[in-house]
Parts: C-alpha cells; structure tokens; sequence
C-alpha cells in the first residue's frame, strides 16, 4: 500500500516501473488529472476490482462515492471540509469524478483515493493565478457637469469592463478640497447596484444627507456644501470580473452650486426639429442636466397618425447631459410627433417632472391619478 | 431573512401540518427553476421557500419537500461555514457571497443563498446545512416549483419598431417575507430613485405579476422621504396585521398590509430612530415571558433588543431627533453579524464574522 507518497506524477512513474516487471501485478493506486478539455475529470486507477464492481452499481452522486474517492478544494484555515460537488462513475476500468463547477484558478485541489479507510493514492492540481496585466480602468462618470447641485443624488460609474461585486464602497470616495475623505457619503448596500453586465456602478448619496431638516443632516452635515470643490475617487482596489485591480485610479474633480428643487418640466426644453425627407437628428436641449441613465431611457418620439408609431434610431446624451438627440434609421416623413418623457425622469436633484425630490408635508402633493408620461408635441416639415 | 411568531404559532398549533388542507404547493409545476441571480429568502408554510432573484425581477416559490418537524432541541454550529461551502463549490472563500440565511420553521434546516463568483458569470446555489455543520447543494433539477415575476415597470404602449435602447435597468432585492398568503417583496432600483414594497398573492397565478405600492414615511421633520426598505418584518398589533420595515439610515416604520394596495399612497408612521451612520440588516420578533420582543442587526449598532409592547399606541416620531428617539432599545454585545434568523421560540441563527475573518454559522440564545 503506498500512502501519501507525493503528487500525481510520482504515482505515474510508479504505477510504470511496476507494470514493466511484472505485469500479472494489478496497477497500483493513482490519481491522474485530465483537464486539457473541459469539462475537467478526476480518475482513479488500481481500485481492487470487486471494490471497482460495488462503486459501479452507486447512483452518480451516492454519498459512499466521497468516502473512496473525495476530491477536495483546499482553503486556508483548519477544520473538516466537505469534498467537491461532483458526480462519479465508473469508466475503463477506473473511477472517474467530474466536478459540478469548473476548476477556478489560484485554488489548490486534491484529489484523494481511499482503501480500506486509508489514503492509498492522492494527487494535487492547480491551475495558475492569472498574471495578466491590469487592463480595466474608468471609462466615464455621469453627471459629467463640473458643477453639481448641492442636492446632486447619485453618480454612474462606468467601467471599461465587467467588475466584481463586494467591497466596492471601501474604494470609492468622495473628499473635499483639502483631500479628506467626506464621511459615508453613499447609501451603501450588501447588494451594490450595479447593471447586469456589470460594467456600471450607481452610487446614490445617503439620501439623509441631501434633505432638509434630516436627523442625519443635523449630526454630520450634509455630503455637499454651495462654494465648495470636491473630488470622487476611484481607487485601484476595485477589483475587475478577471480578479485584477484597476489600472489607474480615476478622480472626477467638480464644485457645487446651489441646491436644486425645481421639477424638470418638458414645456421649457428646446425641440429643434429636423428637416422632413432627411435622417437629421431630431436635438433637445434641456434647461438643466438630467439624470444619464434615465433620460436615455424614458425620452422617446411617437409619430401621430392612425396609430401611435414609435420612430426608431439612436438616442444620444451631448452637452454635459444638457442635449438629447435622436438620430432616425428611416428619414423623417412630414408630420406632426409627440416628445413623451416619463414623470419618473429625475434631473441630477433626483426631482420627477411635477415633483420635488423631498416633498414638503404642508403642500397637497398627490400625484396617483396622472398619466404616467407627459408629451410635447413638435412639427416636421 | 426574518421569521415571525405569527408562523410559529401557526406551527405549534399544527395547522399548517403537511396535507392537513388544501395545499399551497398543489398548483406548482416540476421541473427545474432557472435562476439568474439568488439573492434574499424566506419560508413560508409547508416548507415553500421563496427565493428573490434579482437580475430576473422573480420571485420563484419551491416546494422543498423538507417538511418533517425537527425531532428535539437543534443546535447548529458550523465553523468557517464560507470556506466549508466554497470548498463544496471547489472555489476559495473569498470568491463566494453569502447572500441571505433562512430556517425553515418546521425542519430547523438552514438554507443559504451563495454566489459563486463575484462578476458577471457569478453562478447561484441553494445550500443546506447537514446536521455535522458540512454544506449541501439543495438540487433544483427537478422541484415542484412557481414563479411571479415583479411588475413591469416601463410597460409601452405604443408599437414597437427599430432597434431597442438597452435598458439597464436592475432592480436589488433588498428582503422579501411571507405572511397571510401574500409574498411581500421589498426592492431598490439602480436607476430612478424609488423605493418599492410590493405584495404579491401566494399561491401564484398563471400571470402574478403582484401589485406595486409607493411608500413613504414621515420621518425626519415635516418632510417626507422615499428612501429604500433595508429589512421588514410582519408583525401583529392587536388583531391587524402590521409590518415593521428598518429604513437605511435606521427608522423603523410601522404600515397596516391592509393598506398596501396599488395605486394607493401609503404613509407609514415612524415610531423609532435607532442613530445614525448604520444599516439595518435583519429583523425578527419572538416571544419570551410572554412578551414579544424585535431583534434587529444592524451594521454598526450591533444588535439591538426592543419590547414590541411599546409598538401599541406609540406615537408618531415628526420633529428633528438628536441622535435616538422612540421605542426603548437595548444593545446585545453579539459583535459581527451579518445575517440574522429565527431558529425555534429560544434560539436565533446568525451568521457571524468580521470583515475578511472567516464566517461561521452559531446558534444563540434569544436574550
């Protein structure tokens, strides 16, 4: 019985000598790894045969499987570990394990093959950490005004390529003019809010601290102060979907105006609209910045006729999110066209088309029977 | 994850045993539930376990089949339960998230959602916990199962044409609970800055898609806030079902389900301010001396014990409050817990650690 005698190669060399003498010899125990294609496998050999008979007979997932043939992912600390997820079976004359999830790199398994109650062969396996150079940095950050309300509501951080989630807000800061870091800023949650390919953080600022008359307010301040400059700052400890930092820290420097508590309301944008019979981009120009995200996806146009026909092209944000446009993919026929904009669209305060950000108890704000959109209408000729 | 008492008198009383009416899981069909994201739990009657997922706006309902009482006092104790389960999942621990932890009332069995990964191509398991404290993966090959989807919010009605704008659009699920045949579902957008509270009828229907309620809470002087449900808890004052939601900056706010309904505007009154610069991650109530109690974790106040018989005819908190304000409190001296269960009428199950420290799973006396 060989016991503990070292990784896989080892056995290999082994199993060898002792087959080339003496050939009537079963094989000795061994462990061999086979991950040049997915999906990665585990096999045992020189299982006693009428052992090899019994585990054939085993459902694919039998728990006896794991005591003669356990393959392990190892962690740092003490204790008992239960062996991989897995199925097990019978193939050539060995025993074969495929893990349920695919190896991860950077992680140390074993493989272990277990005789009478003993460890008769194991074998170790690892795939490298990857050394790849840290490509992933921050593409862009919305707003992209270098003035902010002092009731800004939330940031989009945007990276080049999908992140990894947890831990995000010990990375982010915002800081004031002499570089301090500004204390929890941010609503923080377990969850982070990031887009489902996970290249785009939303950082919302606690909205304690953008209130009127908040308790958080009154103890430590607001996160913004009219007059004052300040930065957000993203750190290389951000860790990218690869396992990598970033490759350079990024900071958005920007000053704070005064707090804004007017409603967006579309009667006071700009519609430049485009020639008939051409593909121009229809331009609107917003009095205020909105919020990115929302306006790109709560603006649209409707051709009027017989039926409300949604005109189809790409929408675009300009202008420190000042302009919108929406170039056509057919050219625009003559007629009349409703700009409809959602009431939830929020400008950088967070305020909704007739509605403040933080409501004022005393005022009758009551706004469940109104459409959910609201529409300017524009001609082309 | 909470658990209420409401459930577990249900419990002791036996009228949610197994086959003893008709059955909330008789309509689900078998098969295997697709998960994009497995985010916060909660169990239901019958052993149902309601799953939040939350890149697919879903809720899905599983029958666990896991409805055998616990025999006996369970005591669960599982040491560096986060390397246990990423050794299962054959990865390290620190490329695994622990999402939600719940009991299921009548088996005592702990069940765990865990992201394997961290990006994109994170994967999601429902994991048990084996009476030895080892890690299982709970298979949802084949399960009796249903699905609700949460409400559209961006419905069009117009037609349809040319190339669609991405929408990016996510919604985080920040606690979902059961109570008297609704599924209540608190969530977060990462987009508008709206917080909703959504109830939605169990059994499901062909097309559930529930009903969405805005809610708001007076708190912090004369102005009103959406701010987002962190955690919440039904609770019962007197013969009216109640919910009790923790808010990010700590109030606790009291709304009648009754009033949830769509389209309505509901205010809740906030009866307590636990401080500042925290957030609440968990609440529970249970019974002792035959009192009820709330225990609420929180992520920089520790946590804290209240006497639910102060709820009854509190007053509504409406000036500026200093630092704490309304219903009286007691800090526990449990340090590092991150999730926070109800395990019988004496005990709670907590999963605790500090940040980076292994994660081990421990059953504590209620105090």
């Amino acid at each position: 019985m060989i016991r503990r005698v070292g990784p896989a190669l080892a056995l290999a060399f082994v199993c060898l000598f002792a087959s080339s003498e003496l050939w009537a010899v079963a094989p000795l125990p061994a462990i061999r790894w086979v991950t040049e294609a997915p999906p990665p496998m585990v096999e045992a050999s020189g299982i006693p045969p009428d052992l090899l008979r019994d585990l054939a007979d085993l459902g694919p997932t039998d728990a006896r499987w794991a005591r003669v043939f356990p393959v392990f992912a190892e962690q740092g600390g003490a204790g008992p570990l239960p062996p991989m997820a897995g199925t097990w079976g019978v193939n050539d004359g060995n025993a074969r394990f495929t893990p349920v999830f695919p190896l991860a790199r950077g992680v140390r398994y074993r493989g272990e093959l277990r005789l009478n109650g003993e460890v008769a062969a194991f074998s170790l396996f690892e795939l490298p950490i990857d050394t790849v150079a840290a490509t992933t940095e921050v593409a862009r950050v919305f707003p992209s005004a270098s003035v902010l309300p002092e009731n800004q509501l939330k940031f989009y951080v945007q990276f080049s390529a999908p992140m990894s989630r947890g831990g995000v807000y010990g990375h982010v800061y915002l800081r004031d003019a002499a570089g301090r870091p500004i204390d929890l800023p941010f609503l923080e949650l377990d969850e982070e809010l990031w887009d489902l390919a996970m290249t785009r953080l939303t950082l919302l600022i606690d909205p304690g601290r953008i209130k009127r008359g908040v308790k958080p307010l009154q103890d430590i301040g607001p996160v913004f102060e009219e007059g004052q400059r300040y930065s957000l700052t993203v750190e290389t400890g951000c860790i990218d979907a690869a396992g990598r930092p970033l490759r350079t820290a990024f900071e958005k420097k920007f000053s704070i105006g005064a707090a804004d508590r007017t409603p967006p309301d579309p009667a006071r944008w700009r519609i430049h609209a485009p020639a008939a019979g051409t593909l121009a981009p229809l331009m609107v120009e917003f009095d205020e910045p909105l919020d990115h995200a929302l306006a790109l996806r709560m603006i649209r146009v409707l051709a009027l006729g017989k039926e409300r026909r949604l005109v189809a092209g790409e929408t675009a944000l300009a202008n420190d999110e000042h302009q919108w446009t929406l170039t056509p993919t057919q050219p625009w026929p003559r007629g009349n066209f409703d700009l409809t904009v959602e009431r939830t669209i929020e400008d950088l305060a967070g305020n909704n088309i007739g509605k403040t950000f933080d409501v004022d108890l005393l005022e009758q704000v009551d706004r469940r029977d109104e459409p959910r959109s609201v529409a300017v209408g524009f001609e082309v000729k | 994850m909470k658990t209420s008492v409401f459930a577990l008198s249900l419990l002791a009383l036996g009228l949610v045993a197994p086959g003893a009416r008709a059955s909330l899981t008789s309509d689900m069909k078998e098969g295997a539930p697709s998960f994009r994201a497995m985010s916060q739990l909660a169990f239901g009657p019958e052993g149902v376990l309601f799953i939040a997922d939350t890149k697919a706006a879903a809720i899905t309902a599983i029958a666990t089949g896991d409805t055998k009482a616990a025999s006996g006092q369970v005591a669960i104790k599982s040491e560096a339960i986060d390397e246990k389960i990423a050794a299962l999942l054959g990865t390290k621990a620190d490329q695994i998230i622990i999402e939600d932890l719940a009991v299921n009332p009548i088996s005592k069995r702990a069940y765990l959602s865990v992201s394997r990964g961290k990006g994109p191509d994170a994967v999601s398991v429902l994991v048990r916990v084996k009476a030895d404290g080892q890690p299982e993966l709970v298979s949802l090959e084949k399960v009796r199962f249903s699905r609700a989807e949460l409400p559209d919010p961006a419905a069009d009605t117009v037609v349809e044409s040319g190339k669609k704008q991405q929408n990016r659009r996510l919604e985080a699920i920040t606690d979902i609970a059961y109570v008297e045949g609704k599924v209540l579902v608190a969530g977060l957008s990462n987009e508008e800055f709206a917080s909703s509270l959504r109830a939605i009828p169990f059994p499901f229907k062909t097309v559930a898609r529930g009903t969405s309620v805005e809610i708001y809470h007076g708190a912090h002087g004369q102005f009103e806030t959406r701010a987002p449900v962190r955690t919440f808890v039904p609770y019962k004052v007197g013969k009216e079902q109640q919910l009790l939601a923790a808010y990010t900056c700590t109030p606790l706010v009291q709304f009648a389900l009754d009033d949830l309904k769509p389209g309505v505007k509901v205010k809740g009154k906030t009866i307590a301010e636990f401080g500042n610069r925290n957030r609440p991650l968990d609440i529970i109530v249970y019974q002792q001396g035959g009192k009820d109690f709330l225990l609420m974790a929180n992520s920089s106040r520790g946590v804290i014990k209240v006497a639910a018989d102060q709820i009854t005819g509190a007053s509504s908190i409406t000036a500026k409050v200093a630092d704490t304000q309304g219903l009286k409190f007691e800090k526990l001296d449990w340090a590092g817990i991150n999730q926070l269960d109800l395990l019988d009428a004496r005990h709670a199950l907590v999963v605790r650690g500090a940040a980076g420290k292994p994660q081990s799973l421990e059953t504590l006396a209620l105090p």
